[in-house]
């Protein structure tokens, strides 16, 4: 019998197994974690849980080991400091690759560089979103660290291939620099914990060694520098479970993959409803400045709004809505920020996420009220030309059904980069109030009619024919002599907006474009 | 010290605030004109109007101080 026992003997084995599990489930041990609460952030595993819908997630690697000789001395490196696998997110599957800061500061060694290659593998077998939660300092750097870093760097480029395949994200949830602050990136939507998180190319020990320039991670690349000033990070958020909220939120519009559709929302909000406080919002006088988020609120479905980018190049509003339950990407200029006009920035920001919506099969809402680009010395320096030609390329690019609406001024190159009736436009309708001409009257008397000033005597004859002549050259600027020539679709009553842009899209659903053959456009980046 | 901005290169129209003025964050300072647009210059902050280093029909150009406010319990 003694025999018998020994030949079923499991249970030492199961509880070693069930030991080496308890080691991965304490990420980096308990004091590492508490640092890690400490520093306003939460352990990795309890990320997970707050994001992923409770028992569907499945690990692949939690056994994983750094397997690095230098390392052995320090212990077990739990998961190697980085938790990969698949679960569901609001029902649908989801990606994860999860950096655990409480071991070796989330640092990418080959170990857990293999097993996020692994997942990235199966992204692209599986066609589901990639989700990368962030805490981390970036390549794990050693005394073994050298030339064999001559084979690295594959993550970027399958980055890039699943680009526009299946959507990625990029949470900002610690200080993460060099190869983590590449990874968002190269994401689809980046939101950044205030305060807490941060991204640079060089964490300020190295750029201290570098260039001896002496700041904190925050000044050099917190959530103010990256969602107010350069607009490399998408949204600020307040905490960690804000800011898995807002990567829930951003995935609810978007479909799995590009070529599944968005998912349906349903809604009560019927889709004629009629947006009288329109009237209120949007002055009549072309002049005066307003809120454009006011107007979007009051056409969407049941007022939501989820806004990308809200606090850089604020005068163009951009970010995503429902019509009728449809998904649907919002491009609106914004009169209450430079008067709405466009800059190197704005231009920017409408190319990327134009071309986000397109990649996604999203259709595009275009809300014009935009005096045309900003025009000067500073701005030709920055080079508007080439930003603008973005934003000319994306909106040209995006074969997507895409509707505008004229609200008040649309003028010169703002009116085509806002999906003019030349850029497969397929319902464009005005507001009684639209200004649609290559530039406003008084440029045109400046320029058609400078000679025929010059020879009026200076003063107040002078000034009354500008007036004069400016006043002959509105009466060309009407929309109903647009809708005379079948060059806007239809003139509505502001009211009648939300109903005008659900028929828009519902008469386009089918939308079929054909290119010539070509291997990919030229981006004039 | 709050330092506001011109954003754009303009001509400012109209000053709507006094030095010694309290502000909340949000108010109108000064509206700008550019781009056939009025622009208006918000205080980023509530507190109390300690300089306004433009007046009315000069010319503004994008980064120029527009007005410095000193911000409530400073």
């Amino acid at each position: 019998m003694a025999d018998a026992d020994d030949r079923y003997n499991w249970q030492p084995l199961i509880d070693d197994l069930t030991g080496r599990r308890g080691t991965a489930l304490a990420m980096g041990g308990a004091e590492r974690v508490q640092r890690q609460r400490d520093l306003g952030k939460l352990p990795v595993r309890e990320r997970l849980e707050l994001f992923v819908d409770p028992g569907t997630f499945v690990e692949y690697g939690q056994l994983a080991d750094s397997m690095d000789p230098a390392l052995a001395a320090k212990g077990p490196m739990a998961a190697d400091g980085c938790i990969t696998g698949i679960g569901d997110v609001d029902g649908r599957r989801v990606a994860i690759a999860a950096y655990d800061f409480t071991v070796m500061a989330g640092s990418m060694g080959a170990v857990n560089e293999a097993k996020v290659t692994r997942l990235r593998e199966l992204v692209l077998r599986q066609r589901i979103p990639l989700v990368w939660l962030l805490d981390s300092a970036g390549a794990r750097v050693g005394s073994g660290t050298g030339s064999t870093f001559a084979g690295a760097g594959a993550l970027f480029r399958e980055q890039v291939v699943l680009s526009g395949v299946v959507p990625q994200v990029g949470a900002m949830l610690g200080h993460c620099a060099a190869g983590t602050a590449y990874i968002p990136a190269l994401t689809d939507f980046v939101p950044m914990v205030s305060g807490v998180a941060s991204m640079a190319l060089a964490g300020r020990h190295l750029v201290k060694a570098a260039t001896g320039e002496d700041v904190t991670e925050e000044e050099m690349g917190g959530a103010e520098v990256h969602t107010r000033i350069s607009g490399v990070a998408d949204l600020a958020v307040g905490d960690d479970a804000e800011c898995l909220t807002a990567v829930r939120r951003f995935l609810s519009f978007l479909p799995s993959n590009n070529t599944e559709p968005a998912p349906l929302r349903p809604t009560d909000d019927p889709i004629d409803r009629r947006a009288t406080e329109l009237y209120d919002i949007v002055p009549t006088a072309p002049r005066r400045a307003y809120d454009v988020k006011k107007v979007i609120t009051a056409i969407v479905d049941d007022g939501d709004f989820f806004e990308i980018k809200p606090d850089w190049a604020r005068n163009l509003v951009v970010g995503f809505a429902h019509f009728g339950g449809e998904s649907v990407g919002i491009v609106a200029n914004q009169p209450k920020v430079l008067g709405g006009a466009l800059d190197v920035n704005a231009a920017d920001k409408a190319a990327r996420f134009i071309s986000l919506c397109d990649a996604y099969g999203i259709p595009l809402v275009y809300l014009h009220d935009v005096p045309g680009f900003v025009v000067g010395t500073v701005v030709e320096k920055q080079g508007i030309i080439r930003h603008g030609a973005k934003m000319l390329f994306a909106t040209s690019d995006a074969t997507v059904p895409k509707i505008s609406v004229v609200l008040r001024k649309s003028y010169g190159a703002g009116y085509f980069v806002m999906n003019g009736m030349g850029y497969e436009c397929d319902y464009l309708v005005a507001w009684p109030t639209a200004e649609i001409a290559v530039m406003g009257p008084d440029g045109v008397v400046n320029i058609a009619f400078r000679k025929e000033l010059e020879a009026v005597p200076e003063g107040p004859e002078r000034d009354a024919r500008r007036i004069e002549l400016a006043e002959m050259i509105r009466a060309n600027i009407d929309p109903y002599v647009a809708a005379g020539h079948a060059q806007v679709d239809d003139i509505i009553d502001p009211a009648d907006t939300r109903a005008a842009v659900i028929a828009g899209l519902r008469a386009n659903r089918s939308k079929q474009v054909s290119r010539p053959w070509r291997k990919h456009g030229v981006l004039p980046v | 010290m709050a330092e506001v901005r011109a954003e754009i290169t303009a001509n400012v129209w109209q000053v709507r605030v006094e030095v010694g003025q309290t502000v909340d964050e949000g108010d109108e300072l000064v509206i700008l004109e550019s781009m056939k647009m009025e622009i208006p210059v918000e205080a980023p902050c509530s507190g109390t109007v300690s300089a306004i280093h433009v007046a009315p029909d000069s010319q503004v150009t994008e980064g120029d101080l527009v007005a410095t406010i000193t911000p409530a319990g400073a």
